[in-house]
């Protein structure tokens, strides 16, 4: 089921609009113009992960190299500073098979719209 | 249909909240003060304000956490009206104490550990004693459930001795932080300190500095000088077991025998294999410390404490529980939060699957006795 849970111009860039839906805490974000819809727990340790950073992070490379990437596609938890994949909420580079659940997100006349499932996950 | 600021992580942790009666006393907390020294200036004569002019700021440890902001506050912590986590003692009463339920949290300052960095006696003697007034004033005073690791210089032990006497049996101090120089623990230098932390029935709290290979006067780490933050963050169980074995080998608890040590944030995972290596060679090398009597591993049981936090994950739930019968958890162990550390664990998601006695051990009964606070002490 879709629910409207803003303007657009309610979402900052880059920060997450926490909103409530059927009693799911769900951040979403709004980065380049692309939105993202996420759980706000983190599967870790349930710390409110969307009160987190969003922004890029180093990709597996060889030892003494660096290269960062993934700009604007990394959501980082607050607290033990797990990283997801904003787009499909999995853990990256195998740090863990655990990951966060993501809804589907839409804009209708600048509303925005999160679907979820009917029962909470 | 919007989430109110404070109701966000939490709907997750209550799912999984089943009703816990557990009563809790929080052993590790971390209380900041905005701007280092330039908060503690109001705590100081006017002679020491102008000994810091220009040096407001206490040092930090170049390799820092690669978290947001590189600091290990945790950014969701940072209270409304501004400042760093843990700078605001009405908000961590909201956001820690009331959240939870804690009936006591003990607080150490971090910030106050960095005093080991400093190569000037005076200074770190005077700071110290400024710390304890500033969290006396504007923290204990705040809720009765603020409980004050005070800390001391190890620079000059009789000064810190004098220190612990000034303050030590006021209602609110219930223990005694030692920022370690890299000096081990069993070293003569400490025994003033030892022996004034006694006198007043206060265990000795040791934690990480942060400072930990970073400075020349900090602790040194074994083998050298790790190079990230992850390493070094890893290494630090090795500071705890370096010290134990000076303490236990030295005969610090032959000569203060009510002298107890809290080991925190430093793991417990370690802590068996410890006991029975150092049980193991005293069987072999008994004649070289004839001061002690009977197996080793007995003073760790009797006079350490470690703090739960970061709380082992290991591969299987099971060994978690393994270990903590290994360790002797239902005595040893005390629970802590870490709060507002980016590492902190909630009390409503850490030792779910511990059985409920030693479940109260861990997260009450064993701190009570401690510290000497709540209904069981005055039982």
């Amino acid at each position: 089921m879709k629910h409207r849970v803003g303007h657009i111009g309610e979402i900052p860039d880059r920060e997450a609009l926490i909103v409530n839906v059927d009693g799911r805490s769900i951040g979403v974000f709004k980065v380049d113009s692309r939105l993202y819809a996420v759980r706000n727990v983190c599967p870790h340790k349930q710390a409110p992960l969307c009160r987190g950073t969003v922004g890029g992070t180093m990709l597996p490379s060889k030892p003494g190299e660096l290269r960062y990437g993934l700009e604007g596609r990394v959501l980082k938890c607050p607290w033990h500073g797990w990283e997801f994949d904003l787009a499909t909420g999995e853990c990256l580079f195998g740090i863990s098979g655990r990951r966060v659940k993501t809804y589907p997100v839409e804009v209708r006349d600048d509303q925005v719209y999160v679907e979820v499932g009917s029962t909470p996950s | 249909m919007r989430a109110g600021k404070d109701d966000l992580g939490d709907e997750g942790l209550a799912k999984v909240a089943v009703v816990s009666k557990t009563r809790i006393i929080d052993s590790d907390v971390h209380p900041w003060i905005n701007g280092d020294i330039e908060g503690l200036l109001p705590y100081m004569s006017g002679a020491w304000r102008q000994r810091f002019e220009g040096r407001l700021r206490l040092p930090d440890h170049p390799l820092r956490p690669p978290l947001a902001g590189a600091t290990s506050i945790r950014r969701d912590a940072r209270p409304p009206g501004g400042g760093a986590g843990g700078s605001d003692p009405l908000f961590m009463k909201e956001d820690l104490l009331d959240r939870y339920n804690i009936e006591f949290a003990v607080l150490s300052s971090i910030q106050a550990g960095k005093l080991v960095t400093l190569p000037n006696t005076d200074e770190a003697t005077t700071l110290a004693r400024a710390f304890n007034d500033y969290f006396m004033n504007e923290w204990l005073v705040v809720d009765s459930r603020y409980r004050l690791a005070m800390c001391v210089a190890a620079h000059d032990p009789l000064e810190a001795a004098k220190e612990i006497r000034r303050i030590g049996n006021e209602e609110g101090i219930v223990a005694v932080f030692l920022p370690l120089l890299n000096i081990l623990m069993g070293n003569r230098h400490y025994y003033p300190i030892y022996e004034a932390a006694e006198e007043c029935g206060l265990p000795i709290l040791i934690h990480p500095t942060g400072t930990e290979g970073g400075f020349q006067t900090s602790v040194a780490f074994a083998g050298g000088i790790p190079s990230t933050y992850i390493e070094r963050h890893t290494v630090f169980p090795e500071v705890a077991m370096g010290n134990i074995a000076s303490m236990v080998f030295e005969g610090v608890f032959v000569r203060f025998p009510a002298l107890q040590v809290v080991a925190a944030e430093f793991g417990y995972g370690w802590a068996p294999h410890m006991m029975w290596r150092m049980d193991q060679n005293w069987r072999e090398f008994r004649r070289e410390v004839p001061w002690i009597e009977h197996e080793p591993s007995k003073f760790v049981l009797d006079n350490i404490r470690f703090t739960s936090q970061p709380v082992e994950e290991p591969e299987r739930e099971e060994y978690l529980l393994q270990i903590l019968e290994m360790v002797h958890a239902d005595r040893t162990v005390v629970f802590s939060t870490d709060y507002p550390h980016w590492d902190n664990d909630s009390p409503k998601n850490t030792f779910r699957r511990v059985p409920e006695p030693m479940k109260q051990r861990i997260f009450y009964d064993n701190a009570a006795e401690l510290y000497g606070l709540g209904t069981l002490a005055e039982a």
